[in-house]
């Protein structure tokens, strides 16, 4: 179990926009989460990922207690997330966005940075596994373009690549396929499923899309008003009548 | 300490703290509704203050005229500067800083333009001419007709803006735009013609608080750039948008640099040279340790809410 | 007209130079990291004031003499006794000169990195820029006022720069305005050579949006601490180069103007560029000083005009035309990208 919340619980000034929500993912999963808009799935992630702390309840990833720890030493565990909007550096090129992440640089030092021997080798290893994520996803010749140059589903591309980056151990991510089209979609969801595969990373997606998302992932929380209403595999959610309620009025 | 001598601070408080309040109005109208920290303020009072020295000197020493001709000077001023600066460069979409670049540069012209004037028509030096007379005194206290003007001044101003903000449609307005600029403006809230009349209401302020401070003190090219820091002061404790959380801010920044200034002179021996780091210290103790101000004890009152 | 043309020249290349150190510090801590910082007032007037301290204090302490308290009755032997130190013992003067330098650099430092986490409380952005503009006039105030520092208002003089005891006069404000121009150089290469390093790419990316960043792995707290540490040492070091060149420390040399003048100078010559920065430093600075020296001799001239005035209607009407017809500045900000491109560019 490499991620679990126990009992998590968030109010906003009298709105409880997250009520006693327990969830545990093992390792390797890719699990789903999903709910009507307002069902508080956003602020589960920003409750996981420390952009926010819980008013009540326990957050565990990795044997690490990270109630509450704030968002950069939650990455520096191991657990990372996307943003609904994208959040690409866009000032930046796409090789600096997707360096950007990486752990330990030495060159990421106000007194080290000029001394360009303590952190050149270390760089260009860097950029070399970086444009090999790059080319996976048919980026690498555009590494030098400024990354609001790039198309929306690129946009969105170069994102997943940027998380790698980090080396994580977990990805949280939202909305993944907003916006898109639905073969570009579809791939996305397929790199999902390679780096799961190929890295091992496991992820938390929250998602509207249910017909991708129910072909790639192993489990599906349902969220309704700040609560888990139902939790199981992909056909269990889809028999179930609460749910059907929930989404579609039945 | 003796009786005389704390009342008469005591006064002092009382009229630079009305004086301080109407500025403070100004700067609070100008965060909230226009979203613009501005400098220039200060020099949209001390035109007034100028207005009123040549007025009185030129037209007539009734305080009605005079006092009513420095608000519509102030008023044309800082009109002028929002066609002229501030509304070209907000339809840029520009960073908070080079707006508040942009006031310190309205600010500066507007001082060394004025001290061009005051050089080249000799009014250095020179006071309002107003008749100065005793109106009331007892054991402990003096009180002039200066007091007699600042202080129901100050309070008529005050209950007749908060009349404006309330029950009238461009007070609403004022208010919506305050609350919520881009909700506003899908209402149908005429935006730029509440942002002129609300820049005409802040010079009139303006200028009638410098007419006052002019009659009260003297007049000067600087006397708005010295005063403005304890103003923003004032404004700040009122969190930049309560209107009764910026008068009570006033009167605490004029007390504390006249009454307990005199007292920490008094009795430690504080030398009088280090008043004007008071309201610097205000500043920073109100933004470090309350950064809102005192708007949440408000509330629920009338002025600008956030 | 009566100017020496060589004297001005050098003089100009000083205050350039002085100019130049505070804009680069000022555009690594704005342009580059994105942190506001009107605090330049501050910073520089604690390194003009250790200067203050250390030359009267410390310098005869390190010439092995008693020091002498260096204002009122005793305000004249001191005075001569650290000119006849700076005259005769220049290794004296040059270590204090070292020393200063470096005390400077930590204090001024020191209180940036403070005044960073400070201010991590404070609410809206722009409040962090009210606080070090009003942090700045109240050690001016305190100052002027408490005698032991500077002398309160009536200041120190007799702080000369570390070459004057040379005989050649203007051999020893050449000097003075090539190191000062090599300071200004120094702090150039630095802050270029940051930009273009991994640092660099987290200062742009903290600028840019800092949620995402953090959300990166990055302590943004630190590291815009970090920069006000370098930024603040920068322009304290200005401090005591500006303080030396003049040879007199008052407290009204340090008032919000001064702040201004800088924020002038970045926002004229580009933002986020240090060649911009050197360019913006250089336009003020020329501008400030050839309508003072066209006052002074329109003034002898007989003229009535103040033309003072005018420099200073002139100086906010330039920087309004700038900000709202060339809001980026005479150079905008060059796209520099890491090292990391040129070396991907032959893989």
């Amino acid at each position: 179990m490499i991620l679990e919340l126990q009992h998590v619980t968030k109010d906003f000034e009298g709105l409880r926009a997250v009520d006693d929500v327990s969830l545990s993912v093992d390792e390797g999963a890719i699990i789903g989460l999903i709910g009507p808009n307002g069902s508080g799935k956003s602020t589960l992630l920003n409750l996981i990922s420390g952009m926010a702390s819980p008013s009540a309840g326990k957050i565990m990833f990795d044997g690490h207690d990270i109630t509450q720890k704030q968002p950069d030493a939650i990455f520096q565990l191991g657990l990372a997330r996307g943003f609904q909007d994208p959040s690409l550096f866009f000032q930046m090129t796409v090789l600096d966005n997707t360096l950007l992440p990486v752990k330990y640089q030495h060159g990421e030092h106000p007194v080290w940075a000029i001394l360009r021997g303590s952190w050149m080798r270390q760089e260009r290893a860097h950029s070399v596994s970086a444009l090999d994520v790059l080319k996976k996803i048919n980026l690498r010749e555009h590494f030098g373009k400024r990354a609001a140059d790039l198309s929306g589903g690129q946009m969105k591309l170069a994102e997943m690549a940027r998380s790698v980056m980090g080396n994580p151990k977990m990805l949280l991510l939202d909305e993944p396929t907003a916006g898109v089209a639905p073969n570009l979609a579809y791939s996305i969801f397929e790199q999902i499923d390679a780096m799961r595969r190929d890295l091992g990373i496991t992820f938390l997606i929250v998602e509207h899309r249910l017909e991708i998302l129910f072909d790639f992932v192993d489990s599906v929380t349902v969220m309704h008003m700040g609560r888990v209403l139902a939790q199981g595999s992909p056909t269990e959610i889809a028999a179930n009548d609460e749910v059907r309620e929930v989404y579609f009025g039945d | 300490m003796p009786g005389p001598l704390l009342v008469d601070s005591l006064v002092r408080s009382l009229q630079v703290g009305s004086l301080y309040a109407l500025m403070a109005l100004g700067i609070t109208l100008t965060m909230s509704v226009i979203r613009l920290p501005n400098f220039a303020h200060a020099e949209y009072i001390t035109v007034g203050a100028y207005t009123a020295l040549v007025v009185s000197l030129a037209v007539s020493s009734n305080p009605v005229v005079i006092l009513g001709l420095s608000a519509l000077a102030a008023a044309l001023v800082a009109l002028i500067c929002h066609f002229a600066v501030f509304r070209p460069l907000e339809k840029r979409n520009p960073s908070t800083y080079t707006m508040l670049l942009a006031s310190f540069s309205v600010g500066l012209i507007l001082r060394y333009i004025l001290f061009l004037l005051v050089d080249r028509f000799d009014l250095f030096d020179r006071r309002i001419a107003v008749p100065l007379e005793i109106w009331y005194r007892s054991n402990s206290i003096i009180l002039t007709n200066v007091f007699f003007w600042v202080v129901p001044t100050t309070l008529g101003l005050v209950l007749a803006l908060s009349a404006l903000l309330n029950y009238t449609p461009l007070g609403r307005e004022m208010r919506a735009l305050a609350n919520n600029f881009e909700l506003a403006r899908v209402i149908g809230i005429r935006v730029e013609r509440v942002k002129s009349l609300t820049w005409i209401l802040v010079g009139l302020l303006a200028g009638v608080s410098g007419a006052l401070w002019g009659i009260y003190s003297s007049v000067n090219p600087l006397m708005g750039w010295l005063a403005i820091l304890s103003v923003f002061a004032a404004a700040i404790m009122g969190g930049m948008s309560s209107f009764v959380g910026t008068i009570l801010g006033a009167y605490l920044v004029s007390f504390s640099e006249n009454t307990v200034m005199q007292l920490l002179n008094y009795y430690l021996g504080l030398d009088f040279s280090f008043k004007p780091a008071v309201p610097f210290i205000i500043i920073i103790l109100v933004l470090l340790l309350r950064p809102q101000g005192f708007t949440e004890f408000f509330n629920r009152a009338r002025g600008l809410q956030r | 007209m009566n100017i020496d043309f060589f004297a001005t020249a050098i003089a100009l290349l000083t205050f350039f130079g002085i100019a130049a150190l505070m804009a680069i510090s000022l555009n690594l801590e704005y342009g580059v990291a994105g942190i506001p910082n009107f605090g330049q007032a501050l910073f520089v007037s604690l390194g003009a004031y250790t200067a203050g301290i250390t030359y009267t204090r410390l310098m005869p302490l390190l010439a092995g003499q008693e020091v002498i308290f260096p204002c009122g009755n005793t305000l004249n032997p001191a005075l001569q006794l650290r000119t006849e130190i700076m005259r005769t013992l220049p290794g004296v003067g040059l270590a204090n000169f070292a020393i200063t330098l470096v005390i400077a650099a930590v204090i001024g430092g020191i209180v940036g990195y403070g005044i960073s986490y400070l201010t991590l409380r404070v609410r809206q952005e722009w409040y962090l820029a009210l606080v070090l503009l009003v942090g700045g006039e109240i050690v001016r105030i305190i100052v002027r006022g408490y005698e032991p520092i500077i002398c309160a208002s009536n200041g120190l003089s007799g702080i000369a720069q570390p070459f004057n005891w040379l005989d050649n006069a203007q051999l020893a404000s050449i000097l003075f305005a090539l190191m000062v121009v090599g300071f200004a150089f120094a702090a150039y290469l630095y802050s270029e050579r940051l930009v273009r390093s991994p640092y660099g790419r987290l200062l742009k990316a903290v600028r840019e949006n800092e949620r995402v960043a953090r959300s990166l792995g990055k302590n943004v707290a630190r590291i815009r601490a970090q920069i006000m540490f370098i930024g603040s040492a920068m322009a304290a070091v200005a401090g005591v180069l500006f303080a030396l060149n003049i040879g007199f420390v008052s407290a009204n040399d340090y008032v919000v103007t001064l702040t201004l003048d800088v924020w002038v100078m970045i926002v004229l010559g580009g933002l986020g560029n240090n060649k911009g920065a050197l360019v913006g430093a250089l336009l003020v600075t020329v501008l400030d000083r050839v309508t003072a020296i066209v006052a002074i001799q329109l003034n002898m001239l007989g003229s009535e005009f103040e033309f003072n005035y005018l420099r200073f209607i002139l100086f906010g009407v330039i920087l309004l035309l700038m900000l709202r017809y060339r809001p980026q500045g005479i150079l905008p900000e060059p796209q520099h990208t890491t090292l990391a491109h040129d070396m991907s560019d032959a893989s």
